[in-house]
């Protein structure tokens, strides 16, 4: 069996597709596709905060303070309208032609004494498709109008400070969060931990399984390893073997990439609040959600062989193999779906037990006695499949289809 | 020595329907079970080469499967130097070296990892194996390319590969199907002369071959199969003297008689 482990490994690291997928895509290429994702987005974010804007004001005459507060405002550059342009529809052309990136339209109501005028109500034309944050810029004005004619307002009808308070927000909900950063931060990101394992981990063993099974008959080599001198179930244990690590390395080595990468990427504040949380994690934890993915990457080794050992061609190994990301995603959305907890009946189903278990260890509020179901399915099954694989792989209709 | 009696096997066909005319004529179908190989036997001493003919799908690559284990036997005998290939096929495999022109390499292994890797499952040491290997190059002029990887190999290069990745062992026995098929001259000179090497060592060697004066220049037996049975089994001679047309007209002469000689 070690045998064909050791060739096998030695014919995976070999292989430039393989080797790129397993090792280049985790450490170089996913790090650079999300961290210039997250560049250019705050690129365009930063850029759309201080773009100069064209806009035109209609109803000047209502708001003259306003007017000369908008006046003030760095990167907006107010300009007349076209004589004539009156109507809501010429006013939308009038943005929609991009002759401006915004037009502000004052009502007629407008005054600092709110008690009278009514609601106040602006209306902005604007392109809200395109990134260019007019209304967070217009809010930080009028909302500072806003609260100086409400104390104006309010000063008038001769209110005191806890009275205004009481008449703006009547009833409050005061939340006293008992979770602490751990457990908050796990509940976020304790759902998503287990389906980028498991997608790894499948991803990282699918090359390999197609490689060694369907790829091997496609090539002629099967029938050769067939005829030497050890036995079959030597022979499928040692692939077995490989696809399984394959898979688990894969996953093992995207995790490190990531979170190493997150730490250099995010730099100052975020490295305390990583290192934190990885701290409040602890290693016994970290080494047990690693733990548990040896039975989740074996159940995935068996049923990726079984099908690379039916499938006549690398092709159509491909092809039954691609289907299994689709069951595997299943039993994770299960999992992350509220009020499924890791007990009962949940504790002893596959997949879903493990992703359950890993959400709860990342928020440290893992009950260890579960872990008895967890790996007593997980290995139950993962045991059955290597069987039937082992089984299967002794088929003259397989082997030989 | 290698002696088969009374070999059969059968197959389940999955899907009759999508048999063409020819096949659901064949004889060997019995309802959903196609009999491969249904009566066959031969026998081959120390030295000697045997020849393996018959028309395309008789049985000839189902029963060098069965004899090199990698398809299971429902009925009849095989014996390997006494070893009885049913019922211990790992031993039997240790006696046998198995070659065919469809089989291929490990390409990103070099040759030599190629046949170090059939050393050490057959259990050699580092050393017999280097040992042996040497031995093997210089005998098929391998070394220009031993430490190359295998993918970028000619047909010719391949094939030395191939035949010292099967002999690697010292095997008892050596089994070949079709091996020259596909292959260009000095490919197949390559396959010839290491037949000859093989019978001036006195192994045993079953060949399966469509190729009629191979036949002639290296068998001292022959046997031919035709539709799953043994149709002549008997020394070169004999199979020549069944047609004074020449070799093919004899084959053709086997094929009608369906005798033992």
């Amino acid at each position: 069996m070690w045998l064909v482990f050791k060739k096998e490994i030695l014919e995976l690291l070999r292989d430039r597709k393989t080797l790129f997928f397993m090792v280049a895509l985790p450490i170089v290429v996913f790090p650079l596709l999300f961290g210039g994702a997250i560049y250019f987005t705050s690129q365009a974010m930063s850029e759309a905060q201080t773009k100069t804007l064209s806009y035109a004001i209609v109803g000047k005459q209502f708001a003259p303070d306003l007017v000369s507060e908008f006046k003030t405002v760095e990167n907006l550059d107010l300009k007349e309208l076209p004589v004539g342009t009156d109507t809501e529809e010429q006013l939308k052309a009038a943005v929609k032609n991009g002759s401006f990136d915004f037009i502000i339209a004052i009502p007629e109501n407008y005054s600092a004494n709110i008690e009278n005028s009514g609601q106040i109500v602006f209306k902005i034309y604007l392109n809200d498709a395109e990134l260019n944050s007019v209304q967070s810029r217009l809010s930080q004005i009028i909302d500072t109008f806003e609260m100086q004619y409400q104390r104006e307002a309010f000063a008038r009808l001769g209110m005191d400070e806890t009275q205004q308070k009481t008449l703006l927000d009547p009833m409050i909900i005061e939340k006293v969060n008992v979770a602490d950063e751990r457990e908050k931060v796990g509940a976020m990101i304790g759902g998503m931990i287990p389906y980028i394992l498991f997608l790894l981990c499948l991803q990282g063993a699918m090359l390999p399984a197609a490689d060694i099974g369907a790829g091997e008959k496609e090539r002629g080599t099967l029938e050769t390893l067939l005829l030497s001198p050890i036995s079959r179930t030597d022979i499928v244990m040692g692939k077995f073997l490989t696809i399984a690590t394959a898979g688990g390395v894969s996953a093992l080595v995207t995790v490190l990439s990531m979170a190493i990468w997150s730490v250099i990427l995010s730099q100052g504040m975020a490295i305390s609040f990583v290192s934190n949380f990885m701290a409040s994690i602890g290693l016994l934890d970290v080494a047990l959600v690693f733990l548990m993915l040896v039975p989740i990457v074996s159940m995935f080794a068996a049923i990726l062989l079984s099908l690379s050992i039916y499938a006549r061609s690398y092709k159509e190994a491909q092809g039954y193999m691609t289907p299994l990301v689709f069951v595997v995603i299943v039993p994770v959305i299960i999992a992350a779906v509220p009020g499924i907890e890791l007990k009962g009946i949940w504790a002893w189903i596959p997949l879903t037990n493990v992703a359950l278990a890993i959400k709860e260890l990342i928020k440290g509020t893992m009950d260890y006695l579960q872990l008895f179901a967890i790996f007593g399915s997980s290995v139950i099954i993962a045991g059955a499949l290597i069987a039937f694989c082992v089984y299967w792989f002794k088929q003259e209709k397989v082997l030989f289809r | 020595m290698i002696e088969i009696s009374g070999l059969a096997k059968k197959f389940k066909v999955e899907n009759p329907k999508k048999l063409s005319e020819q096949d659901k004529k064949d004889p060997r179908l019995e309802g959903r079970f196609f009999h491969s190989v249904k009566n066959v036997s031969l026998r081959c001493d120390k030295g000697e080469v045997l020849a393996l003919l018959g028309p395309n799908g008789a049985g000839k690559t189902t029963t060098l499967r069965l004899l090199s284990t990698a398809l299971q036997a429902d009925a009849g005998s095989m014996l390997i130097n006494g070893i009885d290939v049913i019922k211990d096929p790992v031993s039997a495999r240790k006696k046998i070296g198995f070659l065919s022109g469809t089989t291929g390499l490990y390409g990103r292994l070099t040759g030599r990892e190629n046949i170090a890797y059939f050393g050490r499952l057959n259990g050699m040491s580092e050393q017999q194996i280097e040992e042996r290997i040497a031995i093997i190059a210089d005998k098929l002029d391998m070394h220009s390319f031993l430490d190359r990887r295998s993918e970028n190999f000619s047909t010719g290069m391949k094939q030395k590969t191939s035949i010292a990745r099967a002999v690697i062992h010292s095997p008892a026995v050596v089994v070949l199907d079709e091996p020259t098929t596909g292959l260009d001259i000095m490919a197949a000179k390559t396959v010839i002369d290491f037949i000859n090497d093989l019978k001036s060592q006195s192994v045993p060697v079953i060949f399966s071959t469509h190729h009629l004066e191979e036949v002639t220049e290296l068998c001292d037996r022959v046997t031919v199969i035709d539709y799953g049975e043994t149709s002549f089994d008997g020394t070169l001679e004999a199979f020549k003297a069944l047609s004074t047309q020449g070799l093919h007209a004899s084959f053709m002469a086997s094929l009608k008689q369906g005798v033992a000689v």
